[in-house]
């Protein structure tokens, strides 16, 4: 048995080869036009799975009718990223500079050390409840949760990225003469980025997943209201549409994320092995 | 003092700061003990308007539902992920459409899942067995084509092949990285039961803190909050735990 064995540590960054990429799109588009054609023949019932065709039809209707209350699909997309944006943007500000200290000073990181491991463990969304009752069905609520669920992610992986820094690099400073916040800018601030990085992106996955059942509470605006609301009124076709808008948008911004971090951190390889 | 005492004694002085602190503020009458209750308060409340048996048919309604959901979805993960790499022909026909349907997020497919299999257990079993497949399959797939291929072909030469490579070499060597997808699944699956259970369920924890609302009792929520918190805590530390005893006898710690 023959095996094209790839082994290099950047193998995840390694692109399938062109004739596997064929098959795959073959087989998507293979499966694509067996569903149309199962729902022609009347094999499968339009509202159990709605046509591709039919499909297409409801995305051009969502983006020129809308719906609910001609709420245009542009719309949604652009509230949920917006509500996305600004809890991740804020979880950043903390997470950022808190792990930074936590990740420097290891007796700090013994005494928030349960603290962390709890609040870690706490689903995001069952916090909605107290959220609601706390500050309204409102923005702030939404903005707030999603805000939660991404700081601790980023905030273990800054602590980490600080923590698992090879040990000589920063005595190899000291030998250098070099002031502690010299140190600390130019040697440990660097070292800990790739590891900042992962966390980054793990946390836009989590925003992603918190947004849709954040939105599926007290809102007609968003995607994850879009898919929700649907079912009110029997149209699993919007349902479906919305949920490929959510994982469009969703892969976009982790691949956009993916990009920024090879551009800004040339010298790295990236940590694609990295996971929470 | 020895620094693994001194490092548990910080631990437990964070802690029990952080729990003194909550308790000292939310008495000291600046915010009313219904919107900010003490922890204290919380848990009497809780006791009070929830009955033993009550709070156990919720913790146990959740627990069912998420056992079922992850041992489905890991279950199916590990069995497509190890096959996917160990046959990279059949990947290459399967893997599109797993990638395709894995950015969207498990909480989206709620609708779906209720014009399919309807407002019963079923729809969120599915759910939550999303939640647990893609990581879970994401990480046996990456743990089997990462596989040095010189421990493949060292075990070859000395006539190895076939199931026996796969389940004495390949598997054993990609066990790390199932474990990490094992974790992360768990923890997925989790978070989709409670957000499954806060949108649709007549019992559950995720009900529990939702109806409370309804209430307005803050201190039940609180409760509520706490308990799926130390729920998820303890069954991903027995699950940590159980694969770390089973990974060491690869990898001896």
């Amino acid at each position: 048995m023959k095996r094209s064995g790839p082994g290099s540590p950047d193998r995840a960054r390694r692109r399938a080869p062109a004739g596997t990429r064929l098959v795959g799109f073959g087989v998507l588009a293979g499966l694509v036009a067996a569903w149309e054609l199962a729902s022609r023949a009347g094999w499968l019932a339009p509202f159990y799975f709605p046509a591709p065709t039919r499909l297409a039809g409801t995305a051009w209707e969502l983006a020129v009718d809308g719906f609910p209350q001609g709420i245009r699909i542009g719309s949604h997309v652009g509230i949920t990223l917006w509500r996305i944006a600004q809890g991740y943007v804020l979880a950043a500000a903390l997470a950022v500079p808190l792990g930074l200290v936590i990740g420097w000073l290891p007796a700090l990181d013994r005494l928030v050390l349960p603290l962390v491991t709890f609040a870690r463990s706490v689903a995001t969304l069952s916090l909605l409840p107290l959220a609601i009752a706390w500050f309204g069905v409102g923005e702030l609520s939404k903005v707030l949760l999603i805000a939660y669920g991404c700081f601790w992610v980023m905030l273990s992986n800054v602590v980490a990225g600080v923590q698992y820094i090879d040990p000589m690099l920063v005595r190899a400073a000291r030998t250098l003469e070099t002031g502690s916040l010299g140190i600390f800018l130019r040697v440990v601030l660097p070292a800990a980025l790739p590891r900042m990085f992962a966390g980054m992106r793990i946390a836009l996955g989590v925003g992603f997943m918190v947004i849709v059942g954040v939105e599926m509470v007290g809102t007609i605006q968003g995607l994850g209201a879009l898919i929700i609301e649907a079912r009110t009124y029997f149209r699993s076709d919007v349902s479906l549409v919305g949920m490929l808008a959510i994982g469009l948008f969703g892969f976009a911004a982790s691949t956009g994320l993916a990009r920024l971090e090879r551009a800004l951190l040339p010298w790295h390889r990236g940590l694609e092995s990295v996971r929470r | 003092m020895t620094a693994r005492a001194r490092d548990l004694t910080l631990s437990v002085a964070g802690a029990v700061g952080v729990l003194a602190l909550w308790e000292t503020v939310a008495r000291s009458g600046t915010v009313s003990p219904a919107v900010f209750p003490p922890p204290t308060v919380a848990l009497a409340a809780a006791v009070r308007r929830i009955p033993a048996t009550e709070l156990g048919e919720h913790v146990s309604a959740s627990l069912l539902r998420v056992l079922g959901g992850f041992a489905s979805g890991a279950g199916l993960g590990i069995l497509l992920g190890v096959s996917l790499g160990w046959y990279r022909r059949l990947a290459a026909l399967v893997r599109p459409v797993i990638e395709l349907t894995r950015p969207i997020p498990p909480l989206a497919w709620i609708p779906m899942a209720i014009v399919w299999f309807g407002l019963g257990e079923p729809s969120k079993v599915f759910v939550i067995f999303l939640g647990a497949f893609f990581p879970v399959f994401t990480n046996a797939y990456r743990g089997m084509t990462g596989v040095d291929p010189l421990l493949l072909r060292a075990a070859q030469t000395m006539g190895l092949g076939g199931a026996r490579l796969l389940f004495r070499v390949a598997l054993p060597a990609a066990l790390p990285d199932l474990a990490t997808g094992i974790r992360v699944g768990w923890g997925l699956a989790f978070g989709v039961l409670i957000a499954a259970e806060l949108i649709a369920a007549d019992r559950g924890m995720g009900f529990m803190i939702m109806r409370a609302r309804e209430f307005g009792d803050i201190a039940v929520i609180v409760f509520g909050i706490l308990l799926i918190g130390a729920t998820n805590l303890a069954t991903d530390y027995a699950i940590g735990g159980l694969i770390r005893r089973r990974l060491r006898r690869w990898h001896p710690a």
